[in-house]
């Protein structure tokens, strides 16, 4: 009980900070002192929905985006015309707060759009990570691609492809006999709900520009601390070519398996076990559209542990297209349609793909009675072709706030 | 709060709108004219309002020179008769240039349309969802310009949707007897008739000032300077 009351005391502190630091920043006004100033701003919201018995909208962390309540807290102390501090200290269901961002910005020649980041970065694979922000996401659910949980695990790997295949659908938990013996979420094709940690350099503004990144982890499985020795080398170049319209290309590569998968393998497995993926992206936005479509393909090589061995490299593709429609001063319509496909691997009784197939489409309308404060609610429904739950009609409800 | 301190700006608006005082029914606008004149000191520090920080970013945003919070508005809180008299439409505009409205406040007179001409090299998209005037004017590219007519007098938040740290005021008067500060902070109020008046000073939100001021019946200037604390 005494332990009770300390964690609930210190929530409570953390959060009576938080909210004194929401108070300030929702003023506005940066800290100043000569060269030095300090910005705040942030995010809360909050989602509620029914349905979803399937864990259609679940993350890696155990937690669904149709039921989260999130409050984060941004900052940027920046020196000069040079260097600044970002973070971003962000609290999910009112548990202890978390840094979701912490790094370094150095532009080394202030007219010139060239610069560097280290530390806990923002990802250059795609757009829609960098976009997650309930202000900037016209619905609630996230696209399938950056969130839903396939069954492939970065610390424990499937003996025989039956052993895979007979997991298909179950992805928000799921566990294999090689590695970590505990049940625990897959890993999206990206996930966007962690950012990795590395160096990354940005170069150009509009109408071109490109971003190279080195990190520790993987799309799949951004990580702060090394967990198999290898990196991941990820960059996007995006084009302008006529004012409201953006093309992105992305790609990464990069080592996904840890240690504790990989030391359980037996001697005629070794790696390297990459992750590659290639992205692309386009925004296009006008008047009072703004259109959007992504498509993720990304492969995995996977261990031979067992007969029937399962097929490497296992390949997946996430595609979406969304659009949003303001119909008056605040007040849009908007809808997404979402697809999450998966190759084939031969199992001992049957040809079929190594992870249930996914299909989503989402329609919602967003209410905004003051610039700042949006109410959303949305219809989404859900296809999978296996596991339990293979229909799932989801209701949800959104109100965020950002100061 | 800057909210609730522009809900009271409005009503003091509006209340304009709708009151001729008694001390001002005997003031005909055919009488010599006179003007006030002086300038607001801005002695407090309305902080910067700068942009959020951009997190998901990959390169450092450009600095950009803050909009000026400390420029202020004088109006009569009462008008003389005849003050209300159709003028005929008018035009104004405001802005938008280096992701900053310009200017910061924009007082004008119902009635008036104001166009909003982008002068940057990327969308913007003005809107506002006050009550005296609810807009959106969707995203429009640099050198395009699209215009709001405001047929009601009040206080009006003006936004872009695209960059956070955009906004602005305009304050729509249902006379013309009002005048924004200039960069030393001087204002001229001209063509008003004989008589005492309120005077009010709005500056960033809120009426921060109210002093009765006499034109006399020559029709020479009255001096009001105040400093905002």
């Amino acid at each position: 009980m005494a332990h009770i009351g300390r964690l609930g005391l210190r929530t409570g502190l953390v959060w009576a900070l938080a909210l004194a630091t929401a108070s300030w920043a929702y003023a506005g006004d940066a800290l100043s002192t000569g060269r030095v100033r300090l910005v705040l701003g942030g995010e809360a919201s909050g989602s509620a929905a029914f349905g979803d018995e399937g864990w259609f909208n679940e993350t890696e962390y155990n937690r669904s985006v149709v039921h989260l309540a999130r409050f984060g807290v941004s900052a940027e102390l920046r020196v000069g015309e040079h260097l600044a501090l970002l973070s971003e200290v962000r609290s999910e269901n009112l548990d202890a707060p978390q840094v979701y961002a912490l790094y370094v910005r150095l532009r080394p020649w202030p007219l010139r759009s060239f610069d560097v980041q280290a530390g806990r970065i923002p990802p250059v694979f795609g757009a829609y990570p960098r976009r997650r922000y309930a202000a900037d996401n016209p619905l609630i659910g996230e696209p399938l691609a950056y969130q839903y949980m396939t069954i492939l695990r970065t610390d424990s790997v499937p003996r025989t492809a039956d052993d895979l295949v007979s997991r298909r659908g179950e992805g928000w938990l799921v566990g294999y006999s090689v590695g970590s013996p505990y049940l625990a979420p897959g890993v999206p094709l990206v996930t966007a709900t962690r950012w990795d940690t590395g160096v990354e350099v940005h170069v150009g503004s509009e109408p071109v520009e490109g971003g190279l990144a080195v990190t520790q982890g993987t799309l799949c499985d951004p990580e702060s601390r090394d967990d198999n020795s290898g990196k991941q080398v990820s960059g996007r170049v995006a084009v302008q070519p006529v004012l409201g319209l953006v093309l992105g290309v992305s790609g990464a590569q990069g080592d996904y398996l840890a240690r504790e998968a990989t030391r359980s393998l037996p001697a005629y497995s070794r790696g390297p076990f990459r992750q590659r993926a290639l992205g692309f992206d386009a925004e296009w936005s006008r008047g009072y559209w703004i259109l959007r479509a992504e498509a993720v393909w990304s492969h995995w090589d996977v261990p031979a542990v067992a007969p029937p061995f399962v097929r490497s490299p296992l390949r997946s593709t996430g595609a979406f297209v969304e659009g949003r429609y303001k119909l008056a001063p605040g007040l849009y319509v908007a809808a997404r349609l979402d697809h999450l496909g998966m190759s084939e691997i031969d199992g001992s009784s049957a040809r079929v793909s190594w992870d249930a197939p996914v299909s989503r489409a989402e329609a919602g309308v967003g209410v905004s009675p003051r610039h700042n404060l949006w109410l959303k609610a949305v219809y989404q429904h859900n296809w999978r072709d296996g596991g339990v739950v293979r229909s799932q009609g989801v209701g949800a409800a959104q109100i965020s706030w950002w100061f | 709060m800057a909210l609730s301190a522009a809900a009271g700006a409005a009503l003091a608006l509006v209340a304009a709108a709708v009151a001729v005082a008694d001390q001002a029914g005997d003031k005909a606008i055919s009488r010599p004219a006179g003007s006030i004149r002086g300038k607001v000191e801005v002695g407090r520090d309305f902080g910067a309002a700068e942009p959020r920080p951009r997190i998901s970013d990959l390169g450092m945003s450009a600095r950009r020179d803050p909009p000026n919070r400390r420029q202020s508005v004088v109006y009569l809180e009462t008008a003389p008769q005849g003050a209300f008299d159709d003028p005929g439409t008018m035009r104004a505009s405001l802005d938008q240039k280096d992701e900053a409205f310009v200017s910061y406040v924009l007082p004008i007179a119902v009635g008036t349309i104001v166009d909003f001409p982008n002068r940057d090299r990327t969308y913007h998209n003005v809107f506002s969802l006050s009550r005296t005037k609810s807009f959106d004017l969707g995203r429009y590219a640099r050198g395009q310009s699209k215009a709001v007519r405001f047929d009601r007098p009040g206080v009006v938040r003006v936004f872009c949707d695209i960059h956070s740290h955009m906004s602005a005021y305009i304050l729509v008067f249902a006379h013309r007897f009002f005048a924004a500060t200039d960069a030393d902070g001087r204002y001229r109020i001209d063509g008003i008739p004989p008589g005492t008046y309120e005077l009010n000073v709005w500056t960033d939100g809120s009426v921060r000032e109210t002093r009765t001021v006499r034109v006399p019946e020559s029709g020479g200037p009255a001096e009001a300077d105040f400093v905002v604390r």
